[in-house]
């Protein structure tokens, strides 16, 4: 997975401001896709490309449990969240619609990441290689039964 | 073995358990308008009916307008909405509660006023603040849409095993009319932070809980996702079978359950927590926040912090008081009860019940709204505002000026008419006060309902410790 990184320097960037309430009686996911990120990046719509990656601080994704935030974003392209930590509902979300992937890295990788490097990711290594940088980080593995979920292609492809 | 309460509700649904994955039965599963369309959809593109349809309940809530119901709803997206959830709970044979029901109201208002929350049980919502169940001993997690499917499919819910987090709560409130469990829990999570509670369920105990009435303990769990936990818990006593009794969907052989429910729902002694936090209620201060987020407050006798202050040497910190402050459009070092407001907003999950209305009709009752000030009083649901005007309550708050409201979510979370216009600053009874929450540019500051109720009257927050109550 190749993309480049969208870097948010915040933490709590919540469900409100990824896909503000107003939008949550949009049915159709390419619609929503043009709302993702209004409420703290009015140009996010424009600049983000098919295949990036957001870059962001501790409880990303907290607040209210609408799957309608993991799926603006994945409609909008983006293909992982790399962050320090996630709210929970968040983050089953994401895998369970295989939508994104939830990625927590830890402050080092956080802090060396600029806006627009060039990020590789290696599920199965558990690393992220900043082509830009030309460094490697670890990233967090998955628990196990998110790691399966992820694995079979979100939670109704998942067989016990 | 001891066993806490969440592990004796736990290990009880437990259906299959492999490397501490697990497959929970789910006894209650409430439904709205906004989290399931997909998931109905998926169920037909799979030809899936739903699983058990006497235990889902629905309900229409975050879309509906809080006007005149005899109305039609203007916003098409909105009715479209919930014509959608009419239909697909007439196809797959659902009750529902709607929005002409005496029993139409927030989800999380009208499950334990029908007493389809029951302690012991397992319940699951798509909305983060099912948390509030848990105040009857009943395990309640907020799901997404996919999982929402999922259950009304199978029932079941597929979930690792929380941690357990204990937060002793003690100390009598000097003035509890004034310093309300509003103001506990704002004051927990100040002090937790918004991710304190992440990955584990919150069991609240200890003196100050077992004092607080059923409502008052549904606002405490109601704010347990604010904290970023999975479930907030209380062990029910005799308060709790007291308010369940007699109520629409409780079981007819009651007494049988509360014998049973009082013998095992409880943490043994010796059982061991994961985490532990001890918190004294006995001197804190009514709440308000300044920020963008629940830990982003203070007492009303304090000032709008200084950010390099608040930050305490962490820049992070420092950086998000910063830009909150900006949003809120506050100067560091005003006093809270400088701040002027525009909107008063009394409703939501957290706080538009009963109580919550009696105790803010004391403040309003023969006053009048400051002359620059839009106040609102939305009950949570149908049989709260029945109930309210039995008591006049009504009329207390129209003769005041405040706008008298039909049942919904309403201005908690700006996805039906009430909502901020941007650059408002509103005194709110709800539970987040993020960037846009209750309207683009919307200002939010988290108060109990006596704190609104007299910041509607003064336009200005007061320290209601200063009024009389009683």
């Amino acid at each position: 997975m190749k993309g480049s990184v969208i870097k948010y320097e915040r933490d709590n960037i919540d469900t409100d401001v990824i896909l503000p309430g107003p939008y949550l009686k949009i049915h159709d996911y390419a619609e929503l896709a043009t709302h993702a990120m209004e409420g703290l990046d009015k140009d996010f719509h424009k600049r983000v490309k098919p295949g990036d990656f957001i870059v962001a601080g501790k409880n990303f994704g907290c607040g209210s449990s609408r799957e309608h935030a993991p799926i603006a974003l994945s409609y909008s392209g983006i293909k992982a969240v790399l962050a320090l930590s996630f709210a929970r509902i968040f983050y089953r979300n994401a895998v369970d619609g295989a939508f994104l992937l939830p990625i927590e890295i830890d402050e080092s990788a956080y802090k060396d990441i600029s806006d627009g490097d060039s990020l590789e990711v290696n599920i199965a290594a558990n690393e992220i290689k900043n082509l830009t940088k030309n460094k490697i980080y670890k990233m967090k593995p998955f628990p196990e039964l998110i790691g399966k979920i992820i694995e079979a292609g979100g939670l109704f492809n998942y067989k016990p | 073995m001891s066993k806490t309460l969440f592990e004796k509700i736990w290990d009880s649904h437990i259906v299959t358990e492999e490397n501490g994955r697990s497959l929970l039965y789910v006894d209650r599963h409430l439904v709205h308008e906004v989290t399931s369309p997909q998931a109905f959809d998926g169920l037909r593109l799979n030809g899936r009916k739903v699983r058990r349809t006497d235990l889902t309940f629905a309900t229409m809530d975050h879309n509906v307008p809080t006007s005149d119901r005899s109305l039609p709803i203007i916003d098409q997206t909105s009715s479209t909405q919930i014509k959608a959830l009419e239909k697909n709970c007439k196809e797959f044979g659902i009750t529902l509660f709607d929005i002409n029901s005496p029993n139409q109201g927030i989800v999380h208002v009208i499950g334990p006023e029908l007493g389809i929350t029951l302690p012991g049980t397992t319940i699951v919502c798509g909305d983060s603040h099912t948390s509030t169940h848990g105040a009857f001993g009943s395990l309640a997690f907020g799901i997404g849409t996919s999982d929402v499917e999922h259950v009304l499919a199978t029932q079941c819910i597929m979930m690792e095993k929380p941690k357990t987090f204990e937060i002793n709560i003690k100390g009598k409130r000097k003035n509890p009319h004034a310093v309300t469990a509003k103001d506990i829990i704002l004051s927990i999570i100040k002090k937790i932070g918004t991710a304190g509670g992440t990955g584990t369920v919150i069991e609240y105990r200890g003196d100050t809980i077992s004092e607080l009435t059923m409502e008052q303990r549904m606002t405490i769990c109601n704010m347990s996702i604010e904290a970023g936990a999975r479930a907030g818990l209380i062990a029910p006593d005799e308060k709790t079978f007291q308010y369940l009794r007699g109520k629409k969907y409780a079981p007819e052989n009651y007494d049988d359950y509360v014998n049973l429910w009082r013998e095992n729902l409880k943490t043994d002694s010796g059982a061991q927590f994961d985490k532990s936090f001890t918190f004294s209620a006995e001197n804190i201060a009514p709440q308000v926040s300044w920020g963008t987020n629940p830990a982003m407050t203070t007492d009303v006798t304090d000032i709008v912090p200084f950010p390099e202050e608040y930050g305490k040497g962490n820049p992070e910190e420092e950086k998000g008081a910063t830009k909150a402050l900006q949003y809120m459009g506050l100067k560091p070092g005003t006093a809270i009860t400088d701040i002027v407001i525009d909107r008063v907003f009394i409703g939501s999950c957290t706080n538009s019940r009963l109580e919550d209305l009696t105790e803010a009709a004391k403040v309003v009752k023969g006053k009048k709204v400051s002359a620059k000030v839009r106040a609102m009083v939305v009950p949570g649901s149908q049989l709260v505002k029945k109930n309210a005007e039995a008591l006049g309550l009504d009329n207390i708050f129209k003769d005041a000026g405040f706008e008298w409201r039909e049942s919904g979510c309403s201005m908690c979370l700006g996805m039906n008419p009430d909502i901020l216009a941007a650059g408002e600053r509103c005194a709110s009874t709800s539970n987040r006060n993020f960037e846009g929450r209750q309207g683009t540019g919307g200002r939010t500051h988290l108060v109990s309902p006596v704190m609104a109720a007299a910041a509607a009257i003064h336009g200005h927050f007061v320290d209601v410790r200063e009024l009389d109550l009683n």
